[in-house]
C-alpha cells in the first residue's frame, strides 16, 4: 500500500515538474512548410500585450491552410488561431453538438447543408459588410436572405490523376471517352500494372467516379436539367434513371480494375500506391498534390475528367469549396472579424490557395494559374463542366451520398446489383424527407 | 453510538459517488427518455412537441439500426464467449509454476494498456491489403492469397472481434488469475490425495470457484460488446457498406451525422432496454451456476 | 494414484507448456514489436524489411512527434486528469460499496441496482444534455470537466468490484468489534475496512487508470484548446499531418501509449504481489 501511495502522490508532482520545464515550445520547427519569414517578424515571446486566442476547426489538416495560418500569425500578430482538426467523418457530429450547447468554434468552416442549417438555428454571424468583395457564384452559394453566412473558399474538384512517366513507358495516352478508358486499363493491367489505385475502404471514391460518369451520360442532358433539385425534393428516383449509367461505370468491377481488396485500403495508403508508382492512375483533387509531391518528389502527373460515351471535354466533380463562418456567440467577434477580413483579401486567398493550388478564388478580381498538372482539365474548366449533384439535393444530402457509396461498397463486395444501390439509396432519401417533415 | 446516527453515517458514504454518478451519468441519460418521445432534432431544439411513440415506430423500418443490431449482438457474444474461455485458459496456465510467468503475463496484458483509438490505426495497417499490410504480406510470402479482412463485408466484423481479443484476452487474464490466487490449496491438495486428475481438478474445483470473476468478465464482457464504438470507428467506419456498423454506430450517425435527436435517443431507449435485458439473464444464468455448485 | 505421482507428472508437463506459452506470447507481440521497430526505420526499410532489428537507432521521428504534439504539456494534462480521476474514483467508490456492502436494505439494493444499470447505459446517448450541462456549469474547456465525466463514469464498475470484494473478502468482526468500541463508521472504514481493500484497490486502480487514459470521445468533446490537450488528442490531430509518411505515424502513436506502457510495468509486479496477499488474508 505505501508503495502504490507513493506512486500515485509522485505523479502530479512529476506532471508539475515535466510541465514547468518544457511548455514553452510552439511547435515552431516541426513542420516544413513553416516559412522562415513569419518566424522572424512575430517571435511567439513578441512582447505584444495580451493575445486573443480563436479556435478555428476544419475537417482538412492543418497543412492545408498553413500558409494561410502563417499570414495571420504574421499580419495579425495579437491573434493567435488555435487550429482544431476534427476528422471529416465526425466533424458534423462534433461542431454540431459543440453549436447546440451554445460553445463551438469561433471560426467555423462549413459546407453550403451544413451553412444553411446553422444560420436557421442563430448560430453564424452576419458577414454581409464582406459579401461585395466576392462575385455571385461564390455568394449565392453561402447566402440566406440575401445575407452572407460564410465567406465562400477556394473551389474544389477531383479527377483522375495519373502517372504521365508509367503512360509514356507503355505508348498510353490519356482517354477521351469511357470505353478508352476502360481500354487504358486494360492495357495497363496487360502490362502488369495496376491500372487505378482507389481507396475504396471510405464510400467517397466510388460515389463520386460513379457520379462523373453519370454526369456525362445522363445529368448533362437538357431533359434531366432539373433532376437533381427534384430528386432533392423526392418528386423523381434514382432507380429507373441512374441504372443504365450505373451499369455502364460498374464495368469497372466487372472487368476487374476495381477489386474487391480496395475496400480494405484508406486514403492515405491509396495516395501512397499511385505516388510511388505501383498504380497508374488514381482519382482524387488538388488537396492531394502536395502530399503526393511530397513523398515522390520526382513524379511526372496530369489529370484528366470524367469522360462519357460521346467524345468532349469531360466533366470534373467539384463544387464551391469550404466555407468559412463566424460563431455568432463568439467572445472575440472584432478579432474573428479581423481574421475573416483578412482572408477576404487578394493576399489572403493567395495563401489559402497556395495549399489547395488548382482551385479558384471567388474573390472579384483574383484569378490564380493553374498548375501545369492540372493541364489535361483545362478544357473542361473553360467548358464550365464543374459539378457535384448532391449540392442539390437539399440539407440531407450528405447522408444519402454516405449511403449511396457505402451501397457501392456492397456492390463491389459482390453482395448487391445496380438497381439494389438505386434502391437503397432512394429509400434512404424517402427516409430522410419524411422525418425532416 | 445509537443505531440511527449509524444508519445516517452510512448513508452519507453514498454521497459523493451518487452525485457524480446521478449528475453525469444519469441526468443526461434520462433527459433523452423524454427527447425520445418529441421531435427534438438538429433543426427543432426549441418549443419541442410530443409525438408519441412515433420515433419508436420508426426503427424497424431503418436498415441501418437493425444492422447495428445484428452485428453488435453477434459481436458481444463472440467477444463474451471467447474472451471469457481464452482469458480463463490463459489464467490457468500463467498460474502454473512457469519460469517465465512473469514476463509472460506481461506480454498478454500489455495489448489492454493500448487506446482503442492506437489500435485501430495499429491494426489498420497491419490488417491492410497494401504493402504495409504485415499479416498479408506474411500470407503471400507463404505463398497464399491475399485475404481482404477489412474490405471483405463476410469478414470484417470478425476481423475486429479479433483485434478486440488480441487486446482484452489478458485483461479478462488478469482477473482470472486474481481469483485463481485467492482459491485455497487445500482444495488441491485433497482433491490429488482422493486421486483426481488435472483435468477433473480444473472442472470440479477450479472452474466453480472461478465464478465471481467470471461473472465481472462476461457481463463486462457482454455490455461492452454492445456498446462497442471507438475501435470501430477507427478500425473500419462501419464498412464496407453496413457490415460493421453497431448499435453505437448507428446511433451515432443517425442523432448526431442526421440530426434526429429524438430518433437517435427513442433507439437508444431501445438498445437500453435490451441490455438490460440480456443482463440480467446472463447474470441469472451465471447465478444458478454458482448456486449449483454449491 | 497418490499425489507424488500426480506432482512427477505435471513438472514433466510444464516444460511443453512453457515451450507454447512463449511461441504463443511471440506471436501476440509481434504488432507491439512491429509498431515500435518501425519507429526507427524509413519508409523504404519498413517496406522492404517489416519485421528486421532497425540497423540504426535515428530518433528524428520522434523528435519531430514530441514537439508537434507539445508533449510534455499534454503529458502534464493527462497525469492530472488521470490521478485525479482515478483518485476520485478509489475514494466515492470503494466508500459507496462499503455502504451498500454492509446495509444490505431494499433501499440500498435499489440503490446498487441503480449504479449497476449504469454499466449498461450507452452514455453517448445523452451526449447532448451532457455537453449542455458542462457548458451550464461553466467548466467547458476545463481538465475538471473531463475529470468529473470520468469520476461520474468510473464509479459504477468500481463500486460492483469493490462491493463483491468486501462481500467475499472482508470479514465482519473486526468491524462489529470497533462498532462496539463505539468507532464510528468513517473510521471504522478507513482504519479497518479500506486497509483490506488493497487488492481490488489496485485492480480498480489500474482499470480506471486504462479507462480514462484511453478516452478520446469526452476529451475531444469538452477540451477545445491546445493549452488543455490530452495525449490523445494530440495524436488524433496530428495522424493526418504525417500520415503522408506513415512511418513518422508510428513514434507518435508510441509516444501516446508509452506513458501508461512504462506504468503498468512498472506496477504489475505490484499488482500481482498484492492481489496474491490479499488473497492470503482473505
Amino acid at each position: 500500500m505505501r508503495q502504490l501511495k507513493a506512486i500515485w502522490l509522485a505523479l502530479p508532482v512529476l506532471a508539475l515538474a515535466v510541465t514547468g520545464c518544457g511548455s514553452n515550445g510552439n511547435n515552431g520547427n516541426s513542420n516544413a512548410a513553416a516559412s522562415p519569414d513569419t518566424s522572424a517578424s512575430a517571435s511567439p515571446s513578441a512582447p505584444s500585450g495580451e493575445k486573443v486566442k480563436i479556435r478555428m476547426a476544419y475537417w482538412n489538416k492543418e497543412t492545408t491552410v498553413q500558409s494561410l495560418l502563417d499570414l495571420i500569425k504574421q499580419k495579425l500578430p495579437n491573434i493567435e488561431i488555435e487550429y482544431q482538426f476534427i476528422e471529416n467523418a465526425q466533424y458534423d457530429n462534433i461542431i454540431g453538438t459543440q453549436l447546440a450547447a451554445g460553445s463551438g468554434p469561433d471560426i467555423i468552416s462549413v459546407g453550403p447543408p451544413a451553412a444553411t442549417q446553422y444560420n436557421k438555428l442563430g448560430y453564424l454571424a452576419d458577414l454581409s459588410s464582406l459579401a461585395d468583395r466576392f462575385s455571385d457564384a461564390g455568394t449565392s452559394v453561402y447566402s440566406v436572405d440575401g445575407k452572407l453566412v460564410a465567406l465562400p473558399g477556394i473551389s474544389w474538384f477531383e479527377g483522375i490523376y495519373y502517372n504521365k512517366e508509367i503512360f509514356a513507358k507503355y505508348g498510353l495516352k490519356p482517354p477521351k471517352t469511357f470505353e478508352e478508358e476502360l481500354q487504358l486499363h486494360e492495357d495497363l493491367k496487360k502490362n502488369g500494372v495496376k491500372p487505378q489505385a482507389m481507396g475504396a475502404k471510405s464510400f467517397e471514391p466510388m460515389m463520386k467516379s460513379s457520379m462523373g460518369l453519370i454526369m456525362n451520360e445522363f445529368l448533362s442532358q437538357s431533359a434531366n436539367k432539373d433532376f437533381d433539385a427534384k430528386y432533392g425534393k423526392g418528386e423523381t428516383t434514382l432507380e429507373g434513371n441512374w441504372n443504365a449509367g450505373l451499369e455502364k461505370w460498374s464495368e469497372l468491377i466487372k472487368r476487374g480494375y476495381l477489386t474487391n481488396d480496395m475496400l480494405g485500403i484508406d486514403y492515405d495508403q491509396a495516395l501512397d500506391e499511385f505516388a510511388t508508382g505501383k498504380a497508374a492512375m488514381w482519382e482524387s483533387g488538388p488537396w492531394a498534390l502536395e502530399a503526393i509531391k511530397q513523398k515522390n518528389p520526382n513524379i511526372q502527373l496530369d489529370m484528366f475528367p470524367f469522360y462519357g460515351s460521346a467524345e468532349g471535354p469531360g466533366w470534373l466533380i467539384g463544387g464551391p469549396g469550404v466555407g468559412f463562418a463566424a460563431n455568432a456567440h463568439s467572445k472575440n467577434a472584432d478579432a474573428v472579424m479581423q481574421v475573416l477580413d483578412l482572408i477576404a483579401t487578394p493576399e489572403g486567398q493567395k495563401a489559402f490557395w497556395e495549399n489547395n493550388q488548382g482551385g479558384s478564388s471567388y474573390l472579384k478580381g483574383v484569378s490564380f494559374d493553374m498548375p501545369a498538372e492540372f493541364d489535361g482539365v483545362k478544357e473542361t474548366f473553360q467548358a464550365g463542366n464543374v459539378y457535384a449533384p448532391w449540392n442539390n439535393w437539399g440539407g440531407s444530402a450528405s447522408s444519402i451520398i454516405e449511403d449511396y457509396g457505402k451501397a457501392l461498397q456492397e456492390l463491389l463486395g459482390g453482395k448487391s446489383d445496380v438497381s439494389s444501390v438505386l434502391k437503397t439509396t432512394d429509400k434512404t432519401t424517402a427516409r430522410l424527407l419524411q422525418l425532416n417533415k | 453510538m445509537n443505531r440511527t446516527a449509524r444508519e445516517f453515517q452510512y448513508g452519507l458514504f453514498l454521497i459523493p459517488a451518487f452525485l457524480f454518478y446521478v449528475l453525469f451519468c444519469v441526468y443526461p441519460f434520462a433527459t433523452m427518455f423524454y427527447y425520445s418521445l418529441t421531435d427534438y432534432s438538429i433543426a427543432k431544439q426549441t418549443g419541442l412537441h410530443f409525438v408519441g411513440f412515433r420515433n419508436f415506430s420508426e426503427i424497424a423500418h431503418y436498415d441501418l439500426l437493425l444492422a447495428g443490431i445484428k452485428n453488435s449482438l453477434i459481436y458481444a457474444v463472440l467477444m463474451t464467449v471467447f474472451q471469457t474461455a481464452l482469458g480463463i485458459l490463459l489464467a490457468v496456465a500463467l498460474d502454473k509454476k512457469l519460469k517465465t510467468r512473469n514476463v509472460l503475463r506481461s506480454v498478454f496484458f500489455l495489448p489492454a494498456v493500448f487506446s482503442p483509438l492506437v489500435i485501430g490505426f495499429l491494426w489498420n495497417y497491419l490488417l491492410s491489403t497494401s504493402d504495409a499490410g504485415l499479416i498479408n504480406r506474411a500470407l503471400t510470402s507463404i505463398g497464399l492469397d491475399k485475404v481482404n479482412f477489412l474490405g471483405d463485408s463476410d469478414l470484417a466484423l470478425y476481423a475486429v472481434v479479433f483485434t478486440q481479443l488480441w487486446q482484452w484476452t489478458g485483461w479478462a487474464m488478469v482477473i482470472f488469475l486474481a481469483n485463481l490466487q485467492s482459491i485455497s490449496k487445500d482444495y488441491y491438495e485433497a482433491a490429488a490425495i482422493d486421486g483426481a486428475t488435472s483435468s477433473q481438478q480444473f472442472w470440479r474445483i477450479t472452474l466453480p470457484l472461478l465464478q465471481p470473476s467470471v461473472s465481472v468478465v462476461s457481463v463486462t464482457a457482454m455490455i461492452g460488446g454492445l456498446k462497442v464504438f471507438d475501435i470501430v470507428m477507427s478500425l473500419t467506419g462501419g464498412g464496407p457498406g453496413n457490415a460493421t456498423q453497431t448499435i453505437m454506430t448507428a446511433y451515432i450517425k443517425t442523432s448526431f451525422d442526421e440530426g434526429f435527436y429524438s430518433f437517435g435517443a427513442a433507439y437508444g431507449v431501445v438498445f437500453f432496454g435490451a441490455v438490460l435485458v440480456l443482463t440480467m439473464l446472463l447474470m441469472q444464468l451465471l447465478k444458478k451456476w454458482g448456486g449449483s455448485n454449491r | 494414484m497418490t499425489s507424488l505421482s500426480r506432482k512427477g507428472r505435471t513438472r514433466k508437463g510444464n516444460w511443453p507448456l512453457e515451450a507454447a506459452m512463449i511461441v504463443l506470447a511471440v506471436l501476440f507481440f509481434i504488432p507491439i514489436y512491429y509498431l515500435i521497430v518501425t519507429t526507427f526505420k524509413s519508409p523504404e526499410q519498413a517496406t522492404l524489411h517489416p519485421l528486421s532489428f532497425p540497423s540504426s537507432f535515428g530518433f528524428a521521428h520522434y523528435r519531430d512527434a514530441w514537439h508537434a504534439m507539445d508533449y510534455p504539456k499534454v503529458l502534464g494534462n493527462t497525469a492530472i486528469v488521470a490521478v485525479s480521476s482515478v483518485v476520485g474514483i478509489i475514494l466515492f467508490s470503494s466508500m459507496a460499496a462499503y455502504s451498500l456492502a454492509r446495509r444490505e436494505h431494499a433501499v440500498n439494493r435499489v440503490i446498487f441496482f441503480f449504479f449497476l444499470a449504469g454499466m449498461m447505459v450507452p452514455f453517448q446517448m445523452g451526449l447532448v444534455s451532457l455537453f449542455k450541462l458542462i457548458n451550464s456549469l461553466g467548466i467547458m474547456d476545463t481538465l475538471l470537466a473531463v475529470i468529473c465525466v470520468n469520476i461520474g463514469g468510473g464509479v459504477v464498475l468500481a463500486i460492483f468490484l469493490f462491493k463483491s470484494f468486501i462481500e467475499t473478502s472482508v470479514p465482519l468482526e473486526l468491524e462489529e468489534a470497533a462498532f462496539i468500541d463505539g468507532a464510528s463508521v468513517q473510521r471504522t472504514f478507513w482504519l479497518i475496512a479500506f486497509p483490506l481493500l488493497t487488492p481490488v484497490t489496485a485492480t480498480v486502480a489500474i482499470l480506471s487508470t486504462l479507462n480514462v487514459w484511453n478516452d478520446f470521445l469526452n476529451p475531444l468533446l469538452f477540451l477545445q484548446s491546445r493549452d488543455n490537450s490530452l495525449i490523445l488528442l494530440e495524436v488524433y490531430r496530428n495522424i493526418g499531418q504525417f500520415s503522408v509518411d506513415w512511418t513518422s505515424l508510428f513514434p507518435m502513436l508510441l509516444l501516446g501509449v508509452a506513458p501508461l506502457m512504462i506504468f503498468y510495468l512498472v506496477m504489475q509486479k505490484y499488482i500481482i504481489k498484492g492481489v496474491a496477499a490479499g488473497a492470503l488474508k482473505g
